[in-house]
């Protein structure tokens, strides 16, 4: 409960929140600090300096592309997320599952950016935005790149972060009339999940393009690429959706833990799968 | 083992008044709240953030002390239990439909619950069954099954 | 049975006529003001000059034997005042009074490990330094060389001659075993039409939990050699009896405090041994010490609920559906060391037959040791098991013989005229009226509806279920019970004290022995109070918390196990009345001498009944007596203090421990609780869509405060039914001791519960009330029956009191994997 002793800083820029960060290995980015001060408190990490981004002008936006994208930037809260109009209009599923991420105090405080790179595979943002087809905009000391959300994540609360690089802002593609689809089994009401699958589905009549992501099942999100192949170029019955389903599992070995086992986790991830696919086709609510 | 380098002042304003403090950098906002201003208000109840008893209102908004750095509440604003109420005896009128439809037991969660609330009604005046209870997610209690915080909230909302 | 006094062990009480014009009404709470402001004084808030704060080093592993500890490096650091190592309790303290007999009194049980460590989690040096951060940091520099030894955390298995022995000195892992048979169950069996048998049922790890964390302000003071425990214990005087002799201190050199405690539901009562380390390291310091325990420590090193498996379950039903009792093995894992076990081993037998008029029961019982945390009297304490194994099996068989649920629970239940009922063991039910509880629960959910909503949603994807729990809140121990464990337990009867008094200016004062947690006590004290003395509550000044010194005590003085309103306030009552007498006498002798039987007490004087002319305010009364005195006649000055105490005696007899027979509580709170759940048949996930909680406990004195008593034990039921649980590894590593992994039901998971309530007076206890407050862990029931009617047919039966959604969708497949279903009839 007790953090040990570490150094604060509140740099006032993007430029001087990087170099404070490729300044020591030990640095890490506090933002919201709604995941990193419980590793701290349970000394899970050790981390000589904080440098609290939270404030960052550079972060903190919200900016519609006018072609229906959206760039949303590290440092806005849930509950900005919640509350964005501009979000509501271009990418609702974004504002929802803001709005039941954990609890209103902490919507308050935790932030998409540190959803993101705390990286847990149970958290909700990871398998949404690669879902998505996300862009990561990273700033570093070696200048700005751009990742592929699918690419971001390499374990659990693992990212393709360099030492001293910030997730500066996620932009979210339009989704152009492609349906969303977001499923949870919660352990309890509105609480951790045991299995999660997002799904965007674009096409009239047949399936064009057709992405499902795991959550919960291994350290990274996971496409459900078997699952994807066998519903590309079909029609979206509840029939063929649940058969295809079934191989939502394929290969998968998740955890075991206190919650659940690896086996009930793998059944549900098909569960999960079939519901979101099924909610992002406009089809019977699963 | 002496804290390494890290003294920081900070300038915030707590319960309508402007103070300045140097805190330590792991200084916890709650253990500042209860240790070096000494309001003994704002309770804890988890090590994870988890429990809510610690809410407190950051400029206008619920957020558990227990989650933020001292050091990161310089500019802001912040309301604790002991601003509520009238004085040293009074109570305000959510506090007194608290009273009236037996919403506290041990009273332990209760000054997170009460702040939670009071933001909650500040935003939503007339708020619903379930939005009273989807709002009390981050806040728990071991006495009272939440059935009777909800009706004292209502209650507070009819007034 | 026959209600004729003559064949009651006690009679029906006289209850005083005074009690109506406060007593029971909702009188608002006298300890809210001060709890809504946040100016409660909890452990955590104090602080004393010169202290220091404690940080223990615990056990990773869940059994190892210690080979040494270095503390050299942490003692070193600047700031650091002393530290308490485990050799050193060996050393200082002697072993902790054992209630079990032999051979599990031979376990010897420090309050920090000394030889070895028994579960993970246990203590096993203290650290106490300038603040708090630096005896965390500190603690780390501590070296603790362990050698790890196989672990044990099966209750059941941890008999087999093949398990790691915890307890040398006991050379098994069995800490009690005993049979109680009742009637003949033998001859049931091989007389009933039908045998219902049930392999296994399961009664989970789960803790109620308070919000606040054990804490204490621990003070041995070298000059008075008193030693002040500022701590939110709930029992201090048990605390006291264990803690004093271990380290050489008479009762009267310790000194308990308590205000305000954020709940304890019995975790806080096997909190002693944190303060006897405490103590040892406050004297060895010279110094304050405070403690406040982090809720990690809570949850794994406290104490959890007892877990009880139930084996080859026989019950004996008639073609009627009459049930005629049960056989069956129960082993009740204590964890690490037995604190207030084996207790646990008798207190199931206040409630024998459950609700029911079972008359043949036999249950061979085994407490045992684990490598798990200790057990303590957590909320429902040992009667929660064996009432919920008791619901499974009326569930159970009316479900395998094909009876209407409500129907069989009906016939079988302890019929409204049978009261006061006799149980096989010899326990006297006082009053009660299931039926009429069972009807109104239904009414509250709907019952024709609900069951239309059920066939409607066959074959949507969604499974409905309604189920039924029927549970007992006994309440009043008699604590003559232990000798049912043990025969030379010198332990028996009851008690509670309390003071009543008018001080110098006529302001009433009322202090008591006991040390709530959040029900209420000083309002419903005031409410009493009122009544006796005819004034009203907020004339009563009703001392918060608890205060050995200062206020009153009996040797089982506390707040725990369902009794507050009958022992707290039969003290109170009769403290109250005591002083009434004094004042009408010293009334009737200031009015003129005249008949004390014209004398009333009413709206705050003491006047002439019938002319309110003649009328004494308190002051009067008690500046006369404390200033004045020589006006009184003599013989009268000397009979009158207006300070008075009285102990509440229940009228229990010593128990028999040879058949183990006897009146083992006074009263039978009652409740039937209805849940409708909605099960997704593909997930397992289950959702309450409807709970009803209908409660019984004679005459309410604040019918706000019972309800709100009737919400929070529901809360926790429905916690530990469908989410709450703690999980060890085979190695004994807890996995879930945060509140990250161990979820506390929150406002979404707990439905917005419908109360019902009928009253039955109690004819045996001062004032018509009953203890109530635990619950009887209804909602357990409750779940697993209407889980039970969500499933398919076929299915294996709930056969465990935690169903989260892996264990509901096992048990949703087993019928058609064709797995085995745990029970199995067979008929003649």
């Amino acid at each position: 409960m007790l953090l040990a002793a570490t150094d604060y800083v509140r740099p006032d820029s993007l430029q001087e929140a990087v170099e404070l960060l490729a300044s020591s290995a030990n640095a890490r980015p506090l933002a919201g600090g709604q995941s990193l001060l419980n590793v701290l408190k349970h000394r899970a990490a050790s981390v000589d300096l904080l440098v609290d981004i939270s404030r960052l002008e550079e972060l903190r936006s919200i900016e519609s592309g006018g072609d229906g994208s959206a760039t949303i930037g590290a440092g806005v809260t849930y509950a900005e997320l919640e509350r964005s109009d501009a979000l509501r209009a271009s990418h609702p599923v974004v504002a929802e599952v803001a709005s039941v991420t954990v609890d209103r105090q902490v919507r308050n405080r935790g932030t998409l950016g540190g959803n993101i790179c705390f990286a847990d595979p149970a958290s909700n943002f990871p398998p949404l935005v690669v879902a998505l087809g996300a862009t990561m905009n990273i700033t570093g000391p070696g200048g700005d790149r751009t990742l592929a959300a699918e690419d971001f994540f390499s374990g659990a609360h693992r990212t393709a972060l360099e030492p001293g690089e910030l997730l500066r802002s996620v932009t979210l593609p339009a989704l152009g009339g492609a349906g969303t689809g977001y499923r949870t089994l919660p352990l309890a009401r509105e609480s951790w999940a045991l299995a999660r699958a997002a799904a965007l589905v674009r096409g009239n009549g047949t399936i064009e393009d057709i992405r499902v992501v795991l959550g919960c099942v291994a350290g990274t999100p996971v496409r459900a690429t078997a699952m994807e192949d066998k519903l590309r170029g079909e029609q979206p019955t509840p029939e063929a959706i649940a058969d295809a389903s079934a191989a939502a599992g394929e290969g998968l070995e998740p955890p075991s833990d206190t919650h659940a086992t690896g086996d009930y986790r793998r059944d549900m991830a098909c569960v999960m799968a079939k519901r979101a696919v099924l909610e992002a086709t406009g089809g019977a609510n699963g | 083992m002496a804290d390494s380098g890290a003294v920081h002042t900070i300038e915030l304003t707590i319960n309508g008044e402007q103070q300045t403090h140097n805190v330590m950098s792991r200084q916890l906002l709650v253990h500042f709240i209860r240790d070096v201003l000494g309001m003994r208000g704002t309770h804890i109840g988890c090590d994870t953030g988890n429990c809510g008893a610690c809410t407190i209102i950051v400029d206008g908004q619920p957020v558990k002390s227990c989650m933020m750095l001292a050091a990161q509440a310089d500019g802001r604003s912040i309301e604790t239990i002991e601003s509520l109420g009238d004085g040293p005896d009074g109570l305000d009128p959510l506090q007194e439909a608290f009273r009236e439809h037996h919403g506290l037991q041990c009273g332990f969660c209760t000054p997170g619950v009460l702040l939670n609330a009071k933001t909650l009604l500040a935003e939503n005046p007339n708020p619903s069954t379930d939005e009273i209870r989807r709002a009390l997610l981050g806040n728990i209690c071991r006495c009272t099954g939440y059935t009777n915080i909800v009706k004292s909230i209502e209650a507070a909302a009819a007034k | 049975m026959n209600p004729d006094a003559k064949t009651l062990p006690y009679s029906p009480v006289e209850q005083s006529e005074r009690l109506g014009q406060w007593s029971g009404k909702n009188v608002p709470r006298k300890e809210d003001k001060r709890l809504l402001k946040g100016q409660g004084a909890f452990v955590d808030d104090l602080w004393m000059h010169r202290m220091g704060y404690v940080h223990f080093v615990r056990s990773p592993h869940a059994h190892a034997r210690i080979v040494s500890i270095d503390v050299s490096k942490c003692e070193a650091v600047p700031g650091v005042y002393a530290t308490l190592t485990g050799k050193e309790v060996g050393e200082l303290q002697e072993p902790y009074f054992q209630m079990a007999p032999e051979p599990g009194a031979n376990a010897k049980d420090y309050c920090m490990a000394v030889d070895k460590a028994r579960f993970m989690g246990e203590p096993v040096v203290a650290v106490l330094a300038e603040s708090r951060e630096l005896a965390r940091d500190a603690a780390e520099l501590v070296e603790v060389e362990y050698e790890v030894l196989p672990a044990v955390v099966d209750g059941v298995a941890t008999v087999e001659p093949d398990a790691p022995i915890i307890h040398d000195e006991v050379g098994s892992n069995v800490g009690w075993h005993g049979v109680y048979d009742y009637g003949d169950v033998d001859w049931a069996l091989d007389n009933a039409d039908h045998v219902v048998r049930i392999d296994r049922l399961h009664f989970h790890r789960f803790s109620s939990a308070p919000l606040e964390c054990s804490a204490a302000l621990v003070n041995w003071d070298p000059g008075t050699g008193v030693c002040e425990f500022q701590t939110n214990n709930q029992m201090p005087m048990f605390a006291a009896m264990f803690l004093g002799p271990a380290i050489g201190l008479g009762i009267d050199h310790m000194q308990f405090v308590t205000q305000d405690i954020g709940g304890g539901f019995g975790i806080k009562i096997t909190s002693y041994t944190y303060l006897t380390a405490l103590a040892l390291l406050s004297r060895k310091a010279g110094r304050p010490v405070k403690w406040t325990e982090y809720r990690w420590e809570h949850l794994a090193a406290s104490a959890h609920g007892n877990e009880r498996t139930f084996l080859d379950v026989e019950v004996p039903v008639m073609s009627d559906g009459t049930i005629l009792g049960f056989k069956l093995r129960a082993f009740d894992d204590a964890g690490a060391y037995m604190r207030y076990e084996p207790l646990g081993a008798v207190i199931w037998s206040q409630v024998v037959p459950g609700n029911y008029r079972f008359k043949h029961i036999r249950v061979d019982y085994t407490e045992t040791f684990t490598n798990k945390c200790p057990v303590g009297p957590n909320r429902g304490y040992s009667r929660l098991q064996h009432l919920w194994m008791i619901e499974r099996i009326v569930d159970t068989v009316a479900h395998e013989l094909g009876f209407d649920p409500v129907e069989l629970r009906k016939l079988n239940y302890i019929q409204p005229e049978d009261f006061p009922y006799e149980a096989p063991n010899g326990c006297i039910y006082d009053s009660g009226d299931y039926h009429a509880m069972l009807d109104k629960a239904l009414e509250l959910v709907d019952y024709p509806a609900v069951k239309q909503r059920k066939e409607a949603a066959a074959g949507s994807g969604k499974r409905i279920g309604i189920g039924i729990g029927t549970t007992l809140d006994s309440g009043t121990n008699n604590f003559g019970q232990s000798r049912i464990i043990n025969p030379e337990l010198p332990f028996s009867g009851n008690g509670e004290a309390a003071f009543c008094k008018l001080d110098l200016y006529g302001e009433v004062t009322v202090t008591l022995g006991t040390t709530p947690q959040g029900q209420g006590h000083e309002t419903t004290t005031a409410q009493v109070v009122a009544d006796i003395l005819g004034i009203t509550p907020e004339m009563v000044h009703v001392r918060a918390g608890y205060n050995k010194a200062n206020h009153t005590y009996v040797g089982f003085s506390g707040t725990y196990a369902s009794q507050f309103a009958v022992t707290g306030l039969g003290a109170v009552i009769g403290a109250a009345e005591k002083l009434r007498g004094e004042m009408v006498r010293v009334g009737a002798a200031m009015l003129g001498g005249v008949d004390e039987d014209d004398v009333e007490l009413a709206d705050g004087f003491v006047r002439l009944a019938g002319n309110p002319e003649a009328a004494i305010p308190f002051i009067g009364i008690a500046a006369t007596v404390f200033s004045n005195v020589a006006e009184l006649p003599g013989e009268l000055a000397d009979s009158v203090s207006l300070n008075c105490r009285h102990v509440y005696r229940p009228p229990f007899a010593v128990p028999n421990s040879e058949d183990k027979t006897g009146q083992l509580t006074l009263t039978y709170a009652s409740q039937v609780h209805v849940a409708v759940v909605e099960v997704d048949e593909e997930t397992g996930a289950v959702e309450l869509l409807d709970y009803a909680a209908v409660d019984e406990c004679g005459r309410k004195v604040n019918p706000q405060i019972v309800e709100g008593q009737v919400h929070g034990a529901t809360g926790h039921g429905i916690g530990a039914a469908l989410y709450e649980t703690f999980n060890y590894d085979s190695d004994g590593q807890l996995l879930n001791a945060t509140f990250m992994d161990y979820h506390a039901a929150t406002s979404l998971d707990v439905p917005m519960i419908k109360y019902g309530d009928i009253e039955c007076p109690s004819p045996f206890t001062p004032n018509g009330a009953k203890g109530m407050g635990e619950g009887g862990g209804a909602p357990l029931s409750t779940i697993s029956s209407a889980i039970q009617d969500a499933l398919p047919e076929g299915a294996h039966i709930v056969y465990d009191t935690h169903n989260p959604p892996e264990r509901v969708y096992d048990l949703l497949r087993s019928a058609s994997l064709g797995l085995p279903r745990g029970v199995s009839v067979t008929s003649r």
